[in-house]
């Protein structure tokens, strides 16, 4: 029943190839950009695959949750309340396309990383910086779909931007966290976004190790998905 | 198609209401936006809701769909709970103010919410009732006004639903393409369907509608066939011009209820229970009085009389 939405939204997100190639230019284009500028600093390219993937992915996945806002804005949930779509399966949709539009920045990450930066990783390596990366993306989506839910068609973009850049520099996606100042290194650590790189950074170190990263992003995710689902049903009313 | 749905009175002690409303009321803040009402509306009525702005009309539609919970009352829809009877695809509904998605095409939305209902109208026939069988592959964003409005439409008559809900269909549509959604609107209501819509338009009330609800702050004033409610103001009433009277003399001829300037702001409109007689006496009386007129009492006075708009000029001929 739910599968003829999910089909609307997939197409939809597809058809929007300006957005799919801006989400995957943006990461690969810092990727080339940082690893020229932080070999000096002695962050190899691998270690910057870890961030940069992450910040694609979760980036994607942020905004097109976030996109929500325009469609509730227009009254466009409104009009999907009187289908027999349940709330669950409008939220489970939404998260699904964020899932899937995560995955091109990471693939693309990954891939000019291997080819123009040398990196070279085990297949095990691989899997895990990507699919651990790409599935460590749902809070995000979440996320996204929260701030969709919360702000107004017109406030939701300085929200957005201003998650963008928490969680991308304080994350230390962009900037490696060992050149933080011990203070807000203790603050990346509370952002789901430092544990989303470091699925990539234990993936190149050749430990394979997660940490406690997955137990991190599973509680956000858990913390995220209960917050999106009170907030659409309370949310029934008129604006 | 359903069958149409049965219609005699016998049959209405077994059949469910399409629309069952009791003791319904909701506030926002302290303000009470529905303070009480209950309406039933038996399965093939065309029903028009009428009121000012603010008189409830909307938030009983939100209520209605089980958009937004009662503080108190119950609503059953064919029996059941909104929620249910939506999912069902027993009820269609076009809402105020919802912008299509603009990177979808006609086609694509239709198809998305006929996939989700168990017994959909096809898509080909919801797009051809609405008048737009054309316009299936156009993207939302290159829709005009009026024909984002049939698209509304469309997507409300998908589920082939017993009950049509319309919040303000036409505002916002031209003299055409008014005229041609309510065509749409009679094919549909012809195969024996409930229909519920609410107006600023009272003439589209008059030509439609079996039956009127008119509502004022919250509550239900008038309720019955548009002739009935009509009656309710009494009479007909008697236009001309009398120089030199004064309202009061007026007032006292007989036959008059109520006197007061005309709309031209020369003539008097005499409010009459006997038109006839309280001609013969104007003429009597006032030998100079002209430009006579009698007309019955429209839907409009009507609506100002027992929703207290008066200012009908703003609220009713603007919109």
């Amino acid at each position: 029943m739910r599968g003829g939405y999910l089909r609307f939204e997939i197409r939809r997100a597809v058809r929007d190839s300006r957005f799919l190639v801006f989400a995957v230019a943006l990461p690969v284009g810092l990727f080339v950009l940082l690893s020229h500028l932080y070999q000096s600093q002695g962050a190899t390219p691998a270690y910057l695959m870890g961030g940069l993937a992450a910040f694609g992915a979760f980036k994607a996945a942020l905004d097109t949750g976030a996109r929500t806002a325009v469609e509730r804005g227009a009254g466009w949930q409104r009009q999907l309340r009187l289908t027999p779509l349940s709330g669950a399966g409008y939220l489970v949709a939404k998260g699904a396309v964020a899932m899937l539009v995560a995955l091109p920045p990471v693939v693309g990450v990954a891939l000019v990383a291997a080819l123009t930066a040398d990196v070279r990783l085990p297949f095990a390596g691989w899997a895990q910086a990507v699919f651990g990366i790409w599935l460590g993306t749902a809070p995000f989506a979440l996320l996204g779909l929260l701030v969709g839910q919360l702000c107004s068609a017109r406030n939701v973009q300085t929200y957005q931007g201003g998650l963008l850049l928490l969680l991308g520099f304080v994350g230390g996606l962009l900037i490696p966290v060992a050149s933080f100042p011990p203070v807000l290194a203790g603050v990346a650590r509370v952002l789901p976004s430092y544990w989303l790189a470091e699925i990539g950074h234990g993936a190149v170190s050749g430990s394979g190790r997660l940490g406690s990263a997955p137990a991190v992003l599973a509680a956000y995710t858990v913390a995220l998905g209960v917050a999106v689902i009170a907030r659409y049903r309370r949310d029934g009313a008129r604006g | 198609m359903r069958p149409a749905a049965p219609m005699l009175a016998g049959m209405e002690r077994i059949t469910p209401h399409a629309v069952a409303l009791s003791g319904l009321r909701k506030s926002y803040g302290d303000r009470p936006a529905v303070a009480g009402i209950d309406l039933l509306i038996a399965p093939g009525e065309v029903v028009a809701l009428l009121g000012p702005n603010g008189a409830g009309k909307s938030t009983t539609v939100d209520l209605l769909l089980g958009l937004t919970p009662p503080d108190s009352g119950d609503i059953a829809l064919f029996g059941q709970d909104p929620r249910r009877a939506l999912a069902a695809g027993l009820v269609g509904a076009m809402l105020q103010e919802v912008t299509l998605l603009e990177d979808a095409t006609v086609g694509e939305i239709l198809t998305m919410i006929a996939s989700m209902h168990r017994t959909p109208m096809p898509v080909d026939q919801a797009l051809r009732l609405a008048g737009i069988g054309d316009l299936a592959r156009r993207r939302a964003a290159r829709l005009s006004g009026g024909q984002t409005q049939r698209v509304r439409l469309a997507m409300a008559l998908v589920p082939d639903p017993g009950l049509l809900v319309l919040d303000e269909p036409t505002a916002a549509m031209d003299v055409t393409a008014r005229r041609e959604f309510w065509h749409a609107m009679g094919e549909f209501a012809a195969t024996g369907r409930t229909v519920l819509f609410t107006t600023h338009y009272l003439e589209e009330a008059e030509a439609h509608a079996d039956r009127v609800v008119l509502m004022r702050e919250g509550t239900i004033v008038a309720d019955g066939p548009v002739g009935a409610v009509m009656a309710r103001v009494g009479g007909r009433t008697v236009t001309a011009l009398v120089p030199g009277a004064r309202p009061a003399e007026l007032l006292a001829l007989p036959g008059v209820v109520d006197a007061r300037p005309a709309g031209d702001g020369h003539r008097v409109a005499l409010r009459c229970s006997d038109s006839d007689g309280a001609l013969r006496a104007l003429l009597a009386r006032h030998p100079g009085a002209r430009d006579v007129e009698i007309r019955s009492a429209s839907l409009e006075e009507a609506f100002v009389l027992l929703t207290g708009a008066g200012r009908t000029g703003e609220e009713v001929a603007a919109r």
